[in-house]
């Protein structure tokens, strides 16, 4: 029986009309938790079942661990790896971080969905204005990013569980995702009363997100103390130690901070008007200077630009921090000296593969900051803002030309920083680099930064219903150039990412002819976004 | 009319959407100094129209001329000399009235400062707040004002009035009369009659993508009947009666309708019977827009 059908009036209360309401968001909201939930389920699934493949005995599995500790740049994406030598170990160590994170984003995104982008569409008020309590809707979120955020769980853990996972790492694992993804979306539901917008309370629990993800995992790769884990949501999921002691306990900690967290943002929401966030717009000036579309694509860039500029700095102290601890954990790692006593490597080797590694992530995660202006291109286009700035005196290619600039500089400029502060920590620690050589192996990673935002301009450009592919670059370059090099792929196919042809500028005789490559690459996709744009249908 | 007093010049424009036919053969012709008002029911091809003028779409058949160039070619150039309305406004969220109306008009080429200040003024427009805070009606002023101030030959305007208020509507009309009075030729786009009756010089009705009627709004009246209602002394024999349309005779009660062109005929061929009462109905054109509408979702109904 629906509260529809029944003969008797509901009794009216602040959540009135919430079922009701959670059924139609499922309906039409739910799909879009499937892309989190894949990649999280994919990403378990697929270490139980690579894991026995890819490394078959003892010596490829040791191997594989002196690897990891040789490299603890790996560390700050993937936490602490416990134990190596099993399947449920490996599984433990690759998708614990990531899945967690994955499964946050798409309850952030639901929550936030469902509640304050409502009320910006103005569809809110069509459901205000019905028989709904005052907490329906928050109530609604709520409950659609923690039934989201279960079902990952679930789907992980059973699937991970029939293709041969442990039962209780398995499940311990997949509960970690779930409690990840209850945590921020509870987050999301503070942020989405605070925000002014959508977009604002999104940035908001995303940027919160992932500071934490990066503290936690910095704090473990640089052997931080203990507590440092303990006063982090994301370092309680390590602390599970799924596969290598089975510690359910700090989970409870992430259910008690979701129902602060929620309670917290009920109460914000009972202080707030509709529609409003809890800081209010003040009247703007009356004439304008942005006068180019130059200054346009800028000015509608730049609140996430000082999001990113924000986040590189903090990006820069903690890799650049990193970087400065790093001979002390090799020369503390029993596996990587024995690789070093047999020739087999330098120390300089190791120093220079670390450097050039970390700055390919920066380089990587730089790369969304343009991905980001190219998609706002497209979205600018289908709300219509588009249209009346091209029946100005504007040529196509001076309009896509002006985005594109921006989209290349965002990530230029953010590599430069994050960069010189990495080679001012580093220069001035016992690595052995120098601050000049650093830097100038930051400069040489912008060109194939380059090359995956140019992929997103070629999409938005010729292809725009595809707008999606033009996140491939930075999946593919972060798959083969963080994840690849463990999975002992062929060069051809770690060459497919710009970031490997990225010389090593400390070496005695830097290659420098893929810059080459990988820059007519950047041509080529430039080149088909702008014959794209040129000859296609705008405002379609 | 010479070429170049057409200021567009449109002959068997065709445009698809996949296997949709949003424009199906359209003609159009507007002449310099004119207000045409290009009529039609929602989905009819109007705003696709525009969007090839504007060189936002690339036509798939068919010649288009703009002030005598390819508006698909010559966008520079072309966008200089015209100024554009669309029906659904969409302002930057973060960016003020002001600052999008600046933004706008320096695109274009550049904006008259006292136009400006004036127009605001006369539509009552806050230009300090931000394009989120705005209703409907209040970012199309901000679109109207960025439109009209600065002097351009061409000005599209898409439905620009739904969203404004009766007065604000009336201050538009002005403002549209003053632009034509400058030289401003103007396309008025429109689904409501009433809405172009008192500006337009020329109209043309558009449906199923296609011109179906065109014209001043006398010529349209011409195309209407005018209803005739009468009471006789005499019965009038029929054979006098052949011009009317429609006839119904009962007893001496008369009423038929005839072309509005042949009024005073009409008059003399009844007057010979004896007129004890007579109403002349004009010619509604809302009747005749009503039909061709009508026709439209009878033929779409059909399909």
């Amino acid at each position: 029986m629906s509260a529809i059908t029944t003969a008797r009036p509901p009794r009216a209360s602040a959540v009135t009309g919430t079922r009701p309401l959670l059924r139609v968001s499922l309906k039409h909201d739910g799909r879009t938790f499937v892309p989190w939930a894949v990649i999280a389920t994919t990403l378990s699934v697929s270490s139980i079942i690579l894991y026995p493949i890819v490394f078959p005995d003892e010596a490829s599995r040791a191997a594989l661990a002196a690897t990891i500790s040789a490299n603890p740049a790996v560390g700050l994406v993937f936490g602490p790896a416990n134990d190596l030598m099993t399947a449920d170990g490996f599984n433990a160590w690759r998708s614990l971080a990531l899945g967690g994170l994955m499964t946050a984003l798409g309850a952030i995104f639901a929550m936030t969905r469902a509640t304050r982008a409502q009320e910006d569409s103005g569809q809110a008020e069509l459901l205000a204005s019905g028989v709904m309590g005052r907490d329906s809707r928050l109530l609604t979120g709520v409950a659609m990013s923690a039934i989201g955020s279960l079902l990952v769980g679930v789907a992980a853990g059973l699937l991970t569980i029939v293709v041969g996972g442990d039962p209780e790492s398995s499940l311990l694992l997949a509960a970690t995702f779930t409690a990840t993804g209850w945590v921020f979306g509870s987050l999301a539901g503070i942020t989405a009363q605070i925000g002014a917008d959508a977009r604002t309370s999104n940035s908001m629990a995303v940027g919160a997100l992932g500071t934490l993800f990066v503290l936690s995992g910095f704090c473990y790769s640089v052997e931080a103390p203990t507590w440092t884990n303990w006063v982090n949501p994301i370092g309680w999921m390590h602390e599970t130690r799924p596969a290598a002691g089975n510690n359910w306990a700090p989970l409870l900690l992430a259910v008690a901070l979701s129902v602060v967290l929620v309670a917290v943002a009920f109460l914000l929401q009972g202080r707030r008007d509709f529609g409003q966030g809890t800081i209010a717009p003040r009247p703007g000036p009356d004439r304008g200077v942005t006068r180019t579309t130059w200054r346009l694509a800028l000015r509608i860039n730049r609140g996430p630009f000082l999001t990113w500029t924000v986040a590189f700095v903090a990006l820069g102290f903690v890799f650049g921090y990193f970087a400065t601890s790093i001979s002390d954990l090799l020369a503390s790692d029993q596996g990587i000296q024995q690789v070093i006593a047999s020739g087999a490597t330098t120390p300089e080797e190791i120093t220079s593969t670390f450097v050039r590694l970390i700055l390919s992530m920066v380089g990587i995660l730089a790369a969304i900051s343009g991905i980001q202006v190219m998609l706002k291109v497209r979205s600018e286009e289908l709300e219509d803002r588009v249209e009346p700035l091209m029946a100005g005196s504007v040529a196509r290619h001076r309009y896509y030309g002006s985005n594109a600039l921006v989209a290349f500089a965002y990530p230029t400029v953010f590599v430069l920083i994050a960069g010189t502060l990495i080679a001012w920590l580093a220069s001035g620690s016992d690595l052995g680099v120098t601050f000049g050589d650093v830097l100038l192996q930051a400069v040489v990673t912008v060109p194939a930064v380059w090359t995956v935002v140019a992929v997103s301009v070629a999409v938005i450009g010729a292809r725009p219903m595809l707008s999606i592919a033009s996140w491939s670059g930075v999946l593919v370059s972060f798959v083969l150039t963080v994840l690849g090099p463990t999975f002992g792929l062929d060069d051809w196919v770690l060459g497919i990412s710009p970031f490997w042809h990225v010389p090593y500028v400390a070496a005695a005789d830097p290659d420098w002819t893929g810059l080459g490559w990988i820059t007519l690459f950047t041509l080529g996709f430039l080149w088909i976004g702008f014959a794209g744009f040129r000859r296609r249908d705008l405002a379609r | 009319m010479t070429a170049t007093d057409t200021v567009i010049d449109v002959q068997g424009l065709l445009k698809s959407y996949g296997k949709f036919r949003a424009l199906d053969g359209l003609d159009l012709h507007v002449a310099r100094g004119e207000v045409h008002g290009f009529l039609g029911p929602n989905g009819a091809g109007k705003s696709t129209a525009i969007r090839v003028l504007l060189g936002l779409l690339r036509s798939d058949g068919g010649t288009v001329q703009l002030l005598g160039k390819d508006p698909w070619k010559d966008v520079v150039e072309l966008h200089r000399r015209l100024a554009y309305v669309p029906g659904d406004v969409s302002l930057w969220p973060g960016m003020t009235g002001g600052e999008a109306i600046d933004l706008l008009g320096a695109l274009r080429g550049g904006i008259d400062e006292p136009r400006r200040a004036e127009l605001v003024e006369r539509f009552e427009l806050d230009p300090t707040k931000r394009g989120r805070q705005y209703s409907k009606g209040n970012r199309q002023k901000v679109a109207i004002v960025a439109a009209l101030a600065s002097d351009v030959e061409l000005l599209i305007l898409d439905e620009p009035t739904s969203g404004l208020d009766p007065l604000m509507e009336k201050v538009f009309q002005e403002v549209i009369g003053e632009a034509k009075d400058r030289g401003s030729t103007v396309l008025l786009s429109s689904h409501i009659l009433a809405e172009v009756e008192t500006l337009a010089d020329r109209l043309s009705i558009i449906r199923d993508g296609k011109i179906v009627q065109s014209g001043t709004l006398n010529d349209l009246r011409g195309q209407t009947h005018t209803a005739v209602h009468a009471t006789f002394v005499r019965v009038p024999d029929r054979a006098a009666l052949t011009m009317f349309h429609d006839v119904h005779l009962d007893g001496d009660r008369f009423s038929a309708t005839v072309e509005s062109t042949r009024i005073g005929e009409a008059m003399d061929a009844l007057a010979p019977s004896g007129l004890t009462s007579l109403t002349v109905e004009p010619p509604s054109l809302e009747s005749l827009f009503l039909s061709l509408y009508g026709d439209e979702t009878a033929a779409g109904s059909a399909r």
